[in-house]
């Protein structure tokens, strides 16, 4: 495991890099576009109607790794995703956006422990000197919504995590101030970098891409990392039943026989 | 020890340690419930639990019936949720106790500390589980509640957190469990890189997540004011008001309302949906609801597909009227 050479937000790197600049890591995942149509046969997701987009929740971490960007005026913003090589298209919207190059770690199907292990790997062999100042990450993907990888993955690399981070301020220092939503209140924390921080939907609102953005991704590299050692899995998926939520609704004819229903049923306590 | 180890020894419950949890000195009803469901399903085997936390209100075993033990770190620095420290503690517990299987409610808590726990340990981890696992499994909705998964632990060692469920359990047993003290060790001294400066409590209504009784508005009730209305009928059930993503887009009620797929999931045992068209990512957030009531002027909307009960109308005629009539029966009963 590599260790970051210092906890303060401008770490001194390799000769060539000159002046001192900040990394931000992004880890994306690709994922059903919601308004796909979900067929399932054999057991699993049938992907011919499927739009694969960028999960919604990496978008707020893509926002918050561009502003802290701009916040610092400058600093090289990389996108990492464990995606086949077809997802290159799709995730040239991160470039788009601005962020300044994606490395795809090639691969698919795999569960939260084998997705956090190959981009620790990536993210170890690809900062070699140190790891990244600050890694972003959505809080979950929309598909499964297991919300398991930024955690696993901070774990991973030594570094602490805060989940689901709906509002993040300062950094100038090199220790953020951040805020979590928790049942019936907020988290105030603090944290120093190096960090993984996941990103709650709030915490911005990610930028459109424009015409001139689309045009300056196109330049931008996306870098394909093979063969990635891969961890058994920890968890197995059995087959996928579609399920139905349809109920019989009983209509009421007005408001005090709606009341009514409810109270026969004695669901008024 | 009321460790009693008649009963069902064949869920190894004897090898599984429950996580409870405390916010603020307050034991958190999801984690209760989680106790009361694992000795159902334990079938009066003692329990292990470990709790974190001085709990204020009332001595935690009498919250909890049924025989077990409960590990409890009762220090003041373990008020507030420390990563660190909480990982620390939960994680060499789990390792010297020899325990096989850590079980969380799926709360905020759980799920920044199950990940990282789960790396540390060696664990695969089942999180979100509709249901306490059985024989190693549990269900989950995936792809916006379009399809259930299974999933099984493939490692000797597993973590599982389970979502709140519509119905409460109560057992009625003579057993308490004992309390046995838990030290602390001393905090690390290395550079400390997170913790909580602060908790900032929202006053009044319960979360949605947690509530009994939710309702939720949806665009149809036409402004931030529209929703006076809506914590009339909370109250009346001492619930939460939850809201649509559009809402919270409007900036009519705060993110921490919005159920679906990019809010809350909530488990209440009534749902009263008003305003709200039923989109799958909002649905996705109540597949865990008991009776779902919908009120809607689209006798079209698909919030009616999934509802028990169904009321046509302008939430701006039906909604005081409702209220007016629902405050008649509860003054009957
Ligand atoms: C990736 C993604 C994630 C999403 N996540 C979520 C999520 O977590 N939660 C969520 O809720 N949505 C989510 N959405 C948005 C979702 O698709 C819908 O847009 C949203 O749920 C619609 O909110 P609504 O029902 O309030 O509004 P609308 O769909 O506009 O529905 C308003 C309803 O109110 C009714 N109405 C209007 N006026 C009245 C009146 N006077 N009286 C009675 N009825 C009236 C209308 O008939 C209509 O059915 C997500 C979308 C995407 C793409």
């Amino acid at each position: 495991m590599k260790k970051p050479l210092s906890s303060g937000f401008f770490v001194v790197r390799t000769k060539e890099e000159n002046p001192p600049m900040m990394h931000i890591a992004v880890c994306v995942c690709l994922v059903p576009d919601t308004a796909s149509v979900f067929g399932f046969s054999d057991g699993t997701l049938d992907r011919s109607r499927i739009t694969e987009v960028i999960n919604p929740y990496d978008e707020y971490a893509l926002e918050a790794a561009l502003q802290l960007k701009e916040q610092f005026g400058g600093g090289e913003v990389t996108v990492f995703s464990h995606a086949p090589r077809s997802g290159s298209e799709a995730l040239r919207k991160t470039l788009a956006m601005g962020a300044d190059r994606v490395v795809i770690a090639e691969g698919e199907g795999s569960d939260s422990w084998q997705t956090a292990s190959i981009l620790a790997h990536t993210l170890t062999s690809w900062y070699s000197a140190a790891l990244p100042e600050v890694i972003l990450c959505g809080r979950q993907s929309t598909d499964f919504g297991s919300a398991e990888v930024p955690g696993m993955l901070a774990e991973r690399l030594g570094l602490p995590s805060v989940c689901a981070v709906s509002s993040l301020e300062g950094g100038e220092d090199g220790v953020f101030r951040l805020e979590r939503e928790i049942e019936g209140g907020a988290e105030v924390l603090e944290v120093s970098v190096p960090v993984v921080i996941s990103a709650e939907k709030g915490l911005n609102v990610p930028r459109k891409t424009s015409m001139r953005g689309v045009m300056e991704g196109r330049k931008k590299p996306v870098e394909i990392v093979e063969g990635s050692p891969v961890e058994c899995a920890r968890v197995g998926l059995g087959a996928l039943l579609p399920v139905s939520n349809k109920k019989n609704c009983h209509f009421a004819s007005d408001a005090r026989a709606l009341a009514g229903m409810l109270h026969e049923r004695g669901l008024l306590q | 020890m009321s460790n009693n180890t008649h009963g069902a020894e064949g869920q190894g419950c004897s090898r599984r340690l429950i996580v409870l949890e405390q916010r603020e000195g307050v034991l958190k009803s999801t984690s209760v419930d989680l106790w009361h469901r694992m000795q159902m399903q334990c079938k009066g085997s003692g329990l292990s639990a470990v709790l974190l936390g001085p709990v204020d209100k009332e001595n935690p075993s009498l919250q909890l019936s049924g025989p077990g033990v409960i590990h409890h770190a009762c220090d003041e620095r373990l008020r507030r949720y420390d990563p660190r420290l909480y990982r620390r503690i939960i994680g060499e517990l789990f390792e010297e106790g020899g325990f096989s299987e850590l079980l969380f409610a799926d709360t905020a808590l759980s799920r920044d500390l199950a990940p990282a726990l789960s790396v540390r340990l060696g664990a695969s981890l089942l999180s979100r589980c509709s249901a306490l696992p059985e024989a190693g499994r549990c269900h989950r909705r995936l792809y916006s509640g379009a399809a259930e998964g299974t999933f099984v632990a493939s490692s000797p060692r597993a973590i599982v957190t389970v979502s709140p469920s519509s119905i409460l359990l109560q057992p009625a047993t003579e057993f308490l469990p004992d309390i046995l003290p838990l030290a602390v060790p001393a905090a690390a001294h290395d550079d400390l890189p997170s913790i909580v400066r602060q908790v900032v409590r929202r006053e009044g209504m319960v979360d949605v997540a947690e509530a009994g009784v939710v309702v939720a508005g949806g665009r149809g009730m036409g402004s931030a004011e529209g929703f006076a209305l809506l914590e009339e009928l909370a109250s009346l059930f001492g619930g939460a008001v939850g809201a649509s993503r559009t809402v919270v887009d409007e900036g009519w009620r705060p993110h921490g309302e919005q159920i679906g797929q990019t809010g809350k999931s909530i488990a209440p045992r009534l749902y009263i949906a008003c305003g709200i068209s039923g989109a799958v990512q909002h649905l996705s957030g109540i597949s865990g609801a008991g009776t779902v009531v919908a009120i809607n002027r689209d006798s079209h909307a698909p919030i009616f597909e999934v509802a028990d009960f169904g009321l046509v109308g302008d939430v701006g005629e039906v909604l005081p009227e409702f209220v007016a009539a629902l405050k008649e029966f509860l003054k009957m009963q």
